[in-house]
């Protein structure tokens, strides 16, 4: 075996022994890497859910485009799905518009008894699911080159609200999780350090015999990575489980089809980022608490 | 072996623990250095494992300056430095081998070779049989002899030991003497901090007495006056 080989398995084995030694110490930090995770993933998943909420209302956005009561309606069609490749396009006659408006009026429908066809404008109707504001805009302006096009209509007030709202929940989500994952990470912190603490002895010995601090670093570091991967993993099935099973009793309790599944809510880059946010977490956090020791020796 | 010139430590707001000591001692020495509590023994030994600096003065171990090591070579240094304490300074829940395998494991050994010095090292102080036991199940004498071991196994050329017979009862106390000796036969240089007079009169050697942090004496005998 090569010295090359055998050190980083010295250093395993002594992180492993560490452990082994003080499992007490081992579990409440991996135990609050765990928490930290778990917190933090649950606010992620928060944020998922509700920007997936947000992208749904805006999913039903609809982009119309009124035209002159005498508008070649079949080339306004073609010139509008031109304009706007790979998105649905109806083209509405003017009595189709009025029979639409009868229809959603319901019981009041009568109300439209003696009004001529000439009252609603023929339109050709661009469906645009999940479309962004400046998107929309860059649409709605193509849209007005249509023939005969008189006014085009992408709920510009209702959208931008949702844009805001959508950037909004963004920055103040982020911020949040900034401060709940700082907010973990000095936790996580505090905790590996009392590790590092009831192993003082130990640090002053190993300086003694002429350890340098790699050496006495390095299996701690080996033991936050350890800590931080099993508590991250840990989260990562508990929020994981947690989606598989309540998500159907919640759809349930609500009566209505959430527009988000497991997948959705928890995608895969997330789960392995709070994996790996663990598994660094602990290796950042051991290094903060030995460092500090090994600078007050 | 060690030089010191002019060399004072002085802790923040109290009275200088070293005032102006010059000294040397050559390689292959064996030299006590006594006082009364608080006369510098511990400091002295402290600035020479480079656990502390001088305040001013010039300190030179293996012909090096300690104040011109850098702290990143400190380690290295430290491994030619066997030292042993008074209180042990013993891992507990570590057995008496890995107490003793640490200086060895620190210096990347393979582990057929640690375990091969250990057991040399541990048979050389009588304690072969003890190798799996736990320091606190072993009597101060035998836990002195399992530092001294773990002071001795890296084969270093200076040993320090900061009152090493200070919990000791005058067999065990003798027992662990003989050790140091052994080592100063075989060619370790050997300080040794002391304020117990009958191991001054025992073994004659080179004395260096400190009072209130100064080197009143530098010879073989025992002053009469105070404790050393």
């Amino acid at each position: 075996m090569t010295a090359l080989v055998q050190r980083p398995l010295y250093f395993c084995r002594r992180a492993l022994e560490a452990m082994a030694r003080g499992p007490r110490v081992a579990l409440v930090a991996t135990g609050t890497i765990f928490v930290a995770v778990l917190v933090t993933g649950l606010f992620a998943a928060a944020l998922q859910g509700a920007g997936a909420l947000l992208s749904n209302w805006a999913g039903e956005v609809q982009i119309s485009v009124y035209l002159d009561q005498d508008a070649d309606l079949a080339a306004a069609r073609a010139a509008a799905a031109a304009a706007a490749p790979g998105r649905t396009v109806e083209a509405v006659s003017a009595a189709e518009a009025l029979r639409r408006f009868r229809t959603a009026l319901g019981p009041q429908g009568a109300l439209l008894d003696g009004v001529g066809t000439e009252v609603l404008p023929p339109s050709v109707e661009v469906h645009a699911p999940g479309i962004h504001l400046p998107e929309a805009r860059a649409l709605a302006a193509r849209l007005m080159a249509v023939p005969g096009a008189r006014e085009v209509d992408f709920g510009n007030a209702w959208l931008e609200r949702l844009e805001r709202a959508l950037s909004r929940l963004r920055v103040v989500g982020l911020a949040l999780l900034g401060a709940v994952a700082a907010g973990a990470a000095v936790l996580v912190a505090n905790t590996l350090r009392l590790g590092v603490l009831a192993r003082r002895d130990e640090i002053e010995i190993m300086k003694l015999v002429g350890a340098t601090d790699a050496f006495v670093e390095t299996p701690f570091l080996i033991e936050g990575l350890l800590q931080g991967l099993f508590g991250g993993s840990l989260a990562v099935l508990v929020l994981t489980l947690a989606a598989e099973l309540g998500l159907p009793r919640l759809t349930s309790a609500l009566g209505v089809a959430l527009p988000f599944g497991r997948d959705e809510l928890l995608p895969a880059s997330l789960l392995a980022g709070l994996a790996l946010g663990g598994a660094a977490l602990g290796l950042a956090a051991s290094a903060l608490a030995v460092r500090r020791e090994l600078g007050r020796s | 072996m060690i030089q010191l010139y002019h060399v004072t430590k002085q802790y923040a707001g109290e009275a200088p623990a070293l005032r102006d000591v010059t000294l040397r001692v050559e390689k292959g020495e064996f030299v006590f250095v006594t006082g009364p509590s608080g006369a510098g023994k511990s400091t002295l030994i402290r600035l020479i494992f480079c656990a502390e600096a001088a305040t001013s003065g010039q300190l030179l171990v293996f012909g090096r300056n300690l104040a011109k090591v850098r702290p990143s070579q400190v380690p290295y240094l430290r491994r030619a430095i066997g030292v042993v304490f008074q209180d042990f300074k013993l891992l507990p829940d570590r057995t008496v081998a890995e107490n003793v395998a640490f200086p060895l494991e620190v210096r990347g050994l393979f582990p057929k070779d640690v375990r091969r010095k250990v057991q040399g090292m541990l048979r050389s102080v009588g304690l072969e049989l003890k190798a799996g036991k736990f320091p606190l199940s072993l009597s101060g004498g035998e836990q002195q002899r399992v530092a001294v071991a773990r002071a001795l196994v890296g084969d270093p050329a200076l040993l320090l030991a900061d009152e090493p017979t200070g919990n000791l009862d005058p067999e065990r106390t003798l027992e662990v003497m003989e050790l140091l000796q052994a080592a100063n036969a075989r060619g370790t240089t050997v300080v040794v901090a002391t304020h117990d007079r009958q191991l001054l009169e025992r073994y004659k050697r080179r004395i260096l007495a400190l009072e209130r942090g100064q080197l009143v004496s530098d010879g073989a005998q025992v002053r009469q006056a105070g404790t050393a």
